[in-house]
This record gives C-alpha cells, sequence and structure tokens, in this order.
C-alpha cells in the first residue's frame, strides 16, 4: 500500500508476541474487534491495556468530535514517523466504510487553507506540538483559543495529541510490524468482512460522561490527573499510573529516573518538580540527582539504569530505525519484559510531559 | 392542447435531468483531472522536500511549506531567542593540501571528510548550518531546546577526531597524505531562524557565541590541540570528559582574554556508560 510513511524505514520487530486471553478479551471488550498488536506487550500487561484504553475513542472525550481527534492522530503519527499507528488510523478508517482514495484525499484536504478554523487550528496544534513539544505550548494554546475552543476542549485536545505521542513510541520504538495493517485492504477476506468489522468498531466508539475520581491521586502527576477531574480521562490515567508503579519489571526508582530525564528534556516544570520530590524519597536529590540528569550517569546509579537514563532521553527526538536499532542493542542486556515496560516508561513520560505543558495552560 | 403542455413539460424535464447528468458527469471528469494533477503535484512535492533536505536542516524545509501554505508551525522566518551551542570545525593543513593534490582528489578527499564530519554531528544531535569550503559550522539546540547541548557537542568532536583517524587509515593506503581537524565549541545566546535575503536564506543562529566558537577554532592551532572548549562549555559538562586547561589568550575582536580547556577523552564513568 503506498502511503505517506511508506518510505520510512522500519527494522524488524524486536519483541516477541505472546498470547494473552485475558488481555486480548480485554482489547476486544473495549475496541470491538481482537487487537493483534497487545501480544507483542503482553509481558508488561499495564501498557498494554494502556494501549487499549487511554485510545481517545472509546469514552474518553466529551467535547472533541472523534471525526477530529482521528485526523489529529493521523497527523501526528505522520509527524511522528510512526508506520504502525499511521497504518492503523488508516486501516481504522478504511475499516469503517471510506476507501482508500477518500482517506488519500482527507490527508491531502488537511493541507487546505479552507478548512474549518476550529479544524486548522487542531491540526495545527498537533503538528506544532509534535515538531517543536511543550516550548511551543503558549502559542499553540494561543492559537486554539482564537479559533473558539474552550478550555475543556483544548484539554481533550492536549489528551488526543499525547496520547498518540505515547502510542508513537510505544510502537515505532520496538517497530511492531506494520505489514498487516498496510496489507488488509488488500486482502479479499477482510474487504469480505469490512462491513462487518466496520459495524463492530462503530459499535463500542462512544463519547464519554462525566466521571468522578473515586481516590485523590497521588504525585508524581497528580497535577495533570486533577486537571482532567471529572472527565473520563483521569481514571484512565490514574488507572494506568497505578498499573506502571506496581509492575515490577523495573524499580520505581528507576522509572522515575526515566521519566525525570524526560521531563528535563521537554522542559516540564511542574513534571520535574513531583519526580524531583518523588526521587528524593528514593534517596537520590540535590547535587547527586543534578549530576545523573545532567550527564544521563552516575555512581549512585544501577547497571540497569546506567542503560535505561540515557535511553530515555533518546526516545523524546528520535528517527525511528535509529531508535529501533538502540532498542535491539538493549534487548541484549536486559530480559524482554524491563525493555517492554522502559518502552512504556519512556513513552508513557513523554505523552504526559507533552500533555502536562498544555494543561499548564488551559488552567 | 393540455397534453400538449405535458409532453413538452416532460421533454423540458427530461432534457434538463440530461443537461443535469452531462455537467455532473463532466464536473466529475473534470474532477478526476484535477486530483490526478494534485496527485502528480503532491509526488513532486515530496521529491523537491527530499533534494531540499539535503540543502537545510531536518524540519526547516517543512516549516517553510507550512508557512507558504497557511499551516501553522509558527512562521519560521522569525528567529526565535535561543542559547545555543555553536561547533566550528576546520580541516588542518588544507591549503598545503591543496597544492599538492590535483583538483578532482582534493575534491574526493574533501567531500569524504566532510561526510565524515557530518555523520558524527548528526549522530550526536546536533545539524550542520553550513559548509565554508573546508570549514564546517554547527548548533546544538539551536532548532530544539536541548538541556545536554554541551554535552552533544563535545561527543560530537570527539567522535570527529575518531572519525578523521579512521579517514587518515583509509587515506594511508591510497597514498595520499593524512588530514587533522580543529574544533573550537562555544555556547552561548543567539537568535536562531532563518536568516537572509529574499532570494537566499539559511538556517542560522546570529550573535557573539559563533564568531567565538570559530576564534577558539583558530586557538587550537596555538595550542597544539584539536579540540577546544570555552568556560561556558566546561561548566556544563562537568566531568564528563576529561579536560585540561589552556592559558588564556586574546583573540580578535574580544576584549577579554578567552580562557579554553582542551578536550582529551570522555571520564571513564562516561565511557563506561556509552560501551
Amino acid at each position: 500500500m503506498g502511503h505517506a510513511l511508506a518510505d520510512v524505514v522500519w527494522e524488524d520487530c524486536v519483541l516477541e508476541p505472546r498470547r494473552d486471553r485475558a488481555l486480548e478479551a480485554f482489547a476486544r471488550r473495549t475496541q470491538g474487534v481482537p487487537n493483534p498488536a497487545i501480544g507483542y506487550f503482553a509481558s508488561a500487561p499495564w501498557l498494554a491495556r494502556a494501549m487499549v484504553e487511554l485510545h481517545p475513542e472509546y469514552g474518553l472525550l466529551q467535547r472533541l468530535d472523534p471525526a477530529i481527534a482521528d485526523l489529529v492522530t493521523l497527523i501526528v503519527s505522520q509527524e511522528n514517523s510512526c508506520r504502525f499507528c499511521y497504518s492503523a488510523v488508516r486501516a481504522l478508517l478504511w475499516a469503517k466504510g471510506m476507501s482508500r482514495e477518500r482517506i488519500d484525499r482527507i490527508e491531502q484536504d488537511l493541507a487546505r487553507g479552507d478548512l474549518p478554523p476550529r479544524t486548522r487550528a487542531t491540526i495545527d496544534f498537533g503538528r506544532t506540538q509534535s515538531r517543536s513539544g511543550p516550548p511551543a505550548a503558549h502559542d499553540a494554546c494561543a492559537a486554539l483559543r482564537a479559533a473558539g475552543v474552550d478550555d475543556e476542549e483544548l484539554k481533550e485536545i492536549a489528551y488526543a495529541v499525547a496520547i498518540t505521542d505515547f502510542s508513537n513510541r510505544a510502537s515505532t520504538i520496538p517497530a511492531i510490524p506494520t505489514r498487516p495493517l498496510e496489507r488488509m485492504p488488500e486482502q479479499w477476506h477482510m474487504r469480505l468482512l469490512r462491513p462487518l468489522i466496520g459495524r463492530m468498531l462503530n459499535s463500542r466508539r462512544r463519547m464519554g460522561g462525566p466521571v468522578a475520581l473515586e481516590l485523590a491521586p497521588e504525585p508524581p502527576y497528580a497535577h495533570l490527573i486533577q486537571a482532567y477531574r471529572g472527565s473520563p480521562i483521569a481514571p484512565a490515567l490514574a488507572r494506568t499510573l497505578d498499573g506502571m508503579w506496581a509492575s515490577g519489571h523495573l524499580t520505581r526508582r528507576c522509572k522515575l529516573l526515566m521519566l525525570a530525564v524526560i521531563a528535563r528534556g521537554l522542559s516540564c516544570e511542574g513534571c520535574a518538580g513531583e519526580l524531583a520530590t518523588a526521587l528524593a524519597d528514593e534517596g537520590l536529590e540535590g547535587a547527586a540527582l543534578d549530576r545523573i540528569l545532567t550527564h544521563l550517569d552516575g555512581p549512585e546509579l544501577e547497571p540497569l539504569e546506567r542503560l535505561l537514563v540515557p535511553f530515555a532521553r533518546e526516545t523524546i527526538w528520535y528517527e525511528p530505525a535509529r531508535i529501533q536499532r538502540r532498542a535491539r542493542g538493549l534487548r541484549e542486556q536486559m530480559q524482554e519484559a524491563q525493555l517492554v515496560e522502559a518502552i512504556g516508561v519512556g513513552a508513557l513520560g513523554n505523552g504526559l510531559c507533552r500533555m502536562g505543558a498544555i494543561v499548564g495552560c488551559a488552567t | 392542447m393540455r397534453d400538449l403542455t405535458g409532453y413538452l413539460a416532460g421533454a423540458a424535464a427530461l432534457l434538463a435531468l440530461f443537461a443535469l447528468g452531462f455537467a455532473w458527469l463532466a464536473e466529475r471528469r473534470r474532477s478526476a483531472a484535477l486530483r490526478l494533477q494534485l496527485d502528480a503535484m503532491n509526488a513532486e512535492l515530496e521529491h523537491l522536500q527530499r533534494a531540499c533536505s539535503r540543502l537545510a536542516p531536518d524540519g526547516v524545509v517543512q516549516r517553510l511549506i507550512d508557512a507558504g501554505g497557511g499551516a501553522g508551525g509558527g512562521n519560521p522566518m522569525v528567529p526565535e531567542r535561543k542559547v545555543a551551542t555553536a561547533l566550528f570545525a576546520d580541516l588542518v593543513g588544507y591549503t598545503a593540501l591543496s597544492e599538492r593534490l590535483e583538483p578532482a582528489v582534493l575534491a574526493r578527499v574533501l567531500n569524504g571528510y566532510l561526510q565524515r564530519m557530518s555523520d558524527a554531528i548528526h549522530e550526536h544531535r546536533g545539524h550542520v548550518s553550513t559548509f565554508l569550503g573546508d570549514g564546517v559550522l554547527a548548533y546544538f539546540g539551536a532548532l530544539r531546546a536541548d538541556p545536554w547541548q554541551c554535552a552533544d557537542a563535545v561527543a560530537a568532536a570527539v567522535a570527529m577526531r575518531a572519525a578523521i583517524a579512521d579517514y587518515n587509515r583509509e587515506l594511508a593506503k591510497e597514498g595520499l597524505p593524512p588530514v587533522g581537524i580543529g574544533v573550537g565549541i562555544h555556547r552561548g545566546p543567539g537568535l536562531a531562524g532563518l536568516i537572509g535575503s529574499r532570494e537566499r536564506t539559511e538556517f542560522g543562529f546570529v550573535g557573539s557565541t559563533v564568531n567565538i566558537a570559530a576564534r577558539v577554532q583558530g586557538l587550537t592551532r596555538v595550542h597544539a590541540v584539536d579540540i577546544l572548549v570555552t568556560d561556558d562549555v566546561r561548566a556544563e559538562l562537568q566531568d564528563a570528559f576529561v579536560l585540561e586547561p589552556m592559558p588564556a589568550e586574546h583573540v580578535k575582536g574580544i576584549s577579554e582574554p578567552i580562557l579554553t580547556w582542551a578536550v582529551r577523552e570522555r571520564s571513564s564513568l562516561a565511557r563506561a556508560a556509552a560501551a
């Protein structure tokens, strides 16, 4: 299938997929159709669940039009050169009944100057956030407000962009195979099943309603979850973070260090402050922490941390093939479950920091 | 009479329907032709973008296209205030080399050198702003904020040193003389963005930072070392590299003498992490 990212070099997948019936059932229940990619993340179930549960289309948005959310996913995946997510959105649109020509046309139309101002501003926002990250947040917020977007919708747009940044990294770094998605419209049985798949997908796609947080969120990232209180996004984020902290493939300190590196790289002061406090509780503070974050190394680090702290930095801006080769190198030095968790932590840290910058403008 | 009016009305309605059908078909054909033209133009644009990416850093071409089309990304023509690290590299002995070698051989040697230097810079998240004959000017942290820009720049310089050593082995096999480099690195504020005239622009970083990096590169000959960094860079590096202080020197255009540090190697800790 020829598309805008067909030339992006994509290495062989670093991970082995494995079957997990509980996860498969969860994905099927949430999305309406099986999600074969979930097997690649099965060794870190919190990440596999997050890939499904954080998807904006299944009851997390209250204001943002899901069609615009699809466009955001398409454009951000294109900016991040994520062949997997880009192909996934195209396959999704195809399954919902659009021809490939129509999808191409939608993409071409995204460059048109006469789009409705809100759509134009949302697409521009997705682009600038993927290219420049939080430093461009202030101008991006101002442009959205000028187009008539209010704070609540702005936060949902920020969420859609940030979660695409998260899934792009989670799929790109291990090089999840793209061919099955790219070939989907060419396969006769998929063409035959297309109306059924479309119906199943649409049956699960829904807008969300207000949801209260059961427990007050704990730092780090409490400020972010608080910013979404009342929205179904808040409990979904809280569940993902709880799952990440509870998972034992990497230590809490290692995860905090990776997240702190990303917060520094993206100049997210809110996240960096909360992470520094959490790291102080782990015995790392002051000059020692500053030295680690400056050099991405330090005598205080454990062997696994010494591998993953510099890796966290590489997840901020990357070229797909290069970071995929880097992930392969890491795979030789740690267990697969540790690598999957590290990819998840890196991806989530990027998504949360990018979300944090916009939420800061909106609240 | 009523029948005739009925027939005429029916015929008129049929004619109008045919006319509408023809108009719709013609419009469809026209829109298909336009779509084909648009596809061809898109393909051409992608081709141009790929070609232009050799002339400007990643992302700059896209930003220019977006700005022209009214899309976002800000106006790339307006430079932004940033703190960036400038790396200035020069080929040592180029003049002597140019006198000894045939122009074709010289061009091949020069291209090989520039390619290796660019690779080392790119590998460490820098971008080459321009080639000035045998000189290379690169920036770290000018396109995107990068809190690790000084370490990246010095790591790139160390990689350039290793690349030159490899290249000299290749040149020796061909019976060609070895080449050497001098690298100066300085960090400071400036304006980053597209600079130039209406006819010709390039992504640049304007300010004294670049001049100081160039002057520091000149000091590599005075101190007989290959990589020199300023005190501002050293302050950011802390103990990531083994540095040796050099005597302060006056340079043209700067009132105060410049204190520089020669980069020997990565510190043992950094080497272990890289390994």
